[in-house]
């Protein structure tokens, strides 16, 4: 739940990069941080392994101040996606906004997804939030390998769900910045009914998208 | 809402930890060549000495998290050092809240892990509790259902017995037909003799007939003496039959559940006499009774332990042997031996032949019960049954009874 501080005149607003393990939400959060250019970009505070395994999360922080001189703050999460790690998974998903659903196109990853999936679906309920409520973004990673499921075939199998498909290639970029928009454009209505966005703040919904995302806001 | 957990906000105290202030601040300022100071944003000095504000005191902001959570100042330093030393406090910030950040996330999730851990042992030791509990009367219930079998099984084995009884019975009418054949043919030769009589009246009655004639007419010295033989004979036939009569009598009250004084001695004939059709030619049956005191029980179960006794000994002398039953008193108890000069049991079996449903007969041939029956039936006499075995040699069951069971 993002949280409003009256006194020091800030909104806090947490999202969530979930999925399997190596699917790329690090990766994700790596170029996120290189491509976008809010007003305020902070580092990524990375919890790793040896092994560039996330271990507790990465974070990165974004902001902008609004014309109500508001201070408007994203956290983003990475979370661990091995297995093992799932006490800590419920731990950073707490209190999410929003999640991106980092799932690997390989077509040897198909049960690793599903199984995330629910664990995400499971760990959303554990948390006390509400699946068909909160805004999703399902991004399809790794579009740049070769032994991938087509997009075809993907949105075939999720087109029936309710939750916008992105494909990517976090590596190299493409996608990614995509996939953030159209989680940012989801989460702002919630975001706009509690805290008067656009009535009391001044920010609409474009404003609010293209004030995290700074000069990133147009491209692809 | 307040923000939770790992994620709190961390004030400048904390991202200042880890390392003594007073070193701290001694290095800046020696980076700097100025001493340094370090203020909250309510102007609280938290590192260095407190500088008076005014002319020629510059100060950077410093960032955490996006917002500016103090600042660093000095008087009259370089700008460009100043805000360089300003940008390595903010790298120490962010290395203390990842310190911050990940340990309390660790508490978070060991406590979470701890909480469910907990939570799995507390319902593990509850449904131990409750398998134990459906375990131990699983057990019982087994029990009794074995029980249930078992008693079921043993009825049928009354019933079985009853119906091996109805056999003997048979055997029994055979015999009785015997000697009333040979009664009725003897009464049917009186009759002729009664005629023979009748004639000799009469001629006696005839003028003329000397009577000596008349007698030896009749051949009446060789009627008499034939009368006397044939009665004689078909009194002791008669004898038999009332005496196997009897012997059935108190043999078929095997379910006549009444108590009654009895000398076992009887019993023991009648069982021998019941079982004589099977035993002759098989077995040469020795009986060596002793006096014994009058017993109150019920005949009909003791008979039946008598005749199981009895069979098993002659399934064991498989054709040649001999049974001898001998009864005696023996340190204020009846006792009772039947021995037989059979086959023998095994050592590793003895154990064993008392169990429900154990036999070494082929299939069909034995319910195993007879001995297990016929020990509840001596046990609920008040006495007990023991049994000796060689291999080879013989086997000898010896039931001890109580003399005035009460
Ligand atoms: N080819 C290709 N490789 C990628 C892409 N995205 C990520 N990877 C690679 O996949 C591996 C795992 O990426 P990470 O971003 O660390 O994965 P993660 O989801 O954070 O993994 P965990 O932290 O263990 O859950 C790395 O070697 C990445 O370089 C992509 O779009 N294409
Ligand atoms: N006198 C005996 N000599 C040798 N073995 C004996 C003798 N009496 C009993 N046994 C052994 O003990 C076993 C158990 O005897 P029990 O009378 O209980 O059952 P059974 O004779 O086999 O069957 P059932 O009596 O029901 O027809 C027998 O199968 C036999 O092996
Ligand atoms: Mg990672
Ligand atoms: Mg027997």
């Amino acid at each position: 739940m993002a949280e409003c501080d009256k006194a020091s005149r800030k909104i806090t607003i947490k999202l969530v990069y979930y999925g399997p393990a190596l699917s790329g939400k690090t990766t994700n959060l790596t170029r996120l941080h290189d491509l976008l250019a809010p007003d305020l970009k902070g580092e990524i505070m990375a919890l790793e392994t040896h092994d560039d395994r996330t271990l507790f999360f990465d974070l990165l922080p974004l902001g902008f101040r609004t014309p109500s001189d508001w201070l408007i703050k994203f956290k983003l999460y990475t979370v661990p996606g091995q297995v093992v790690h799932d006490a800590t998974r419920k731990a950073v998903l707490s209190r999410a906004d929003g999640v991106v659903f980092v799932a690997d196109s390989q077509r040897s990853q198909g049960l690793n997804n599903s199984e995330s999936f629910q664990n995400l679906e499971d760990n959303v309920r554990r948390v006390g939030l509400d699946f068909e409520r909160l805004p999703l973004v399902v991004q399809f990673n790794k579009r740049d390998l070769s032994n991938i499921v087509s997009e075809e075939e993907m949105r075939a199998r999720w087109g029936a769900t309710p939750w916008p498909l992105t494909f990517a290639s976090a590596l190299s970029g493409p996608g990614v910045t995509q996939t953030f928009r159209t989680l940012a454009h989801a989460v702002y209505p919630d975001l706009d009914a509690r805290f008067g966005l656009a009535a009391r703040h001044g920010v609409g919904p474009d404003a609010f998208v293209s004030a995290v995302m700074g000069g990133a806001a147009h491209a692809a | 809402m307040q923000p939770k957990g790992f994620e709190r906000a961390l004030g400048l105290g904390e991202l200042l930890s880890g390392i003594g202030r007073e070193t701290l601040a001694a290095e800046l300022g020696r980076a700097l060549g100025r001493p340094i100071a370090v203020t909250a944003l309510t102007g609280e000095t938290v590192l260095g000495e407190p500088t008076e504000a005014g002319e020629g005191v510059r100060r950077v902001p410093l960032r955490y998290d996006l917002e500016v959570v103090g600042y660093l100042q000095a008087r009259e330093c370089d700008e460009a050092r100043l805000r360089a030393l300003g940008r390595i406090l903010e790298f120490f910030f962010q290395s203390s809240a990842r310190y911050f950040l990940a340990s309390e996330l660790h508490l978070e999730v060991v406590q979470a892990d701890f909480q469910a851990l907990t939570h799995k042992h507390q319902s593990l030791v509850h449904s131990e509790a409750r398998y134990k509990a459906l375990a131990e009367n699983l057990e019982a219930r087994v029990k009794e259902q074995v029980g249930l079998i078992e008693d079921t099984q043993r009825q049928l084995y009354q019933a079985e017995k009853m119906a091996s009884v109805g056999q003997l019975a048979a055997g029994v009418a055979h015999e009785i037909n015997n000697p009333i054949g040979f009664i009725r043919s003897n009464l049917n030769t009186a009759r002729s003799y009664v005629e023979k009589l009748a004639t000799f009246r009469r001629t006696l009655k005839t003028q003329g007939v000397p009577q000596d004639w008349a007698w030896m007419e009749a051949d009446l010295d060789f009627v008499l003496e034939d009368f006397r033989a044939l009665l004689a004979e078909s009194l002791s036939g008669a004898e038999r039959v009332a005496r196997i009569v009897a012997d059935l009598k108190g043999f078929s009250a095997v379910d006549q559940a009444g108590q009654s004084s009895v000398d076992l001695n009887e019993q023991l004939r009648a069982v021998g006499d019941i079982a004589a059709t099977q035993i002759r030619g098989c077995a040469e049956l020795v009986l060596d009774l002793g006096p014994l005191p009058a017993v109150r029980c019920q005949p009909g179960q003791l008979n039946q332990v008598f005749l199981n006794l009895l069979l098993n000994a002659l399934q064991a002398v498989e054709g040649r042997g001999q049974i001898r039953i001998a009864t005696d008193v023996r340190d204020h108890q009846i006792r009772i031996r039947i021995a037989d000069t059979g086959r023998g049991i095994p050592e590793a079996i003895l154990p064993r032949i008392f169990e429900p449903f154990f036999t070494t007969r082929a299939v069909g041939q034995g319910t195993g019960l007879g001995l297990t029956v016929s020990r509840d039936i001596v046990v609920a006499h008040g006495g007990r049954i023991e049994v000796e075995s060689r291999v080879g040699a013989g086997t000898t069951f010896t039931v001890w009874l109580p003399v005035a069971p009460d």
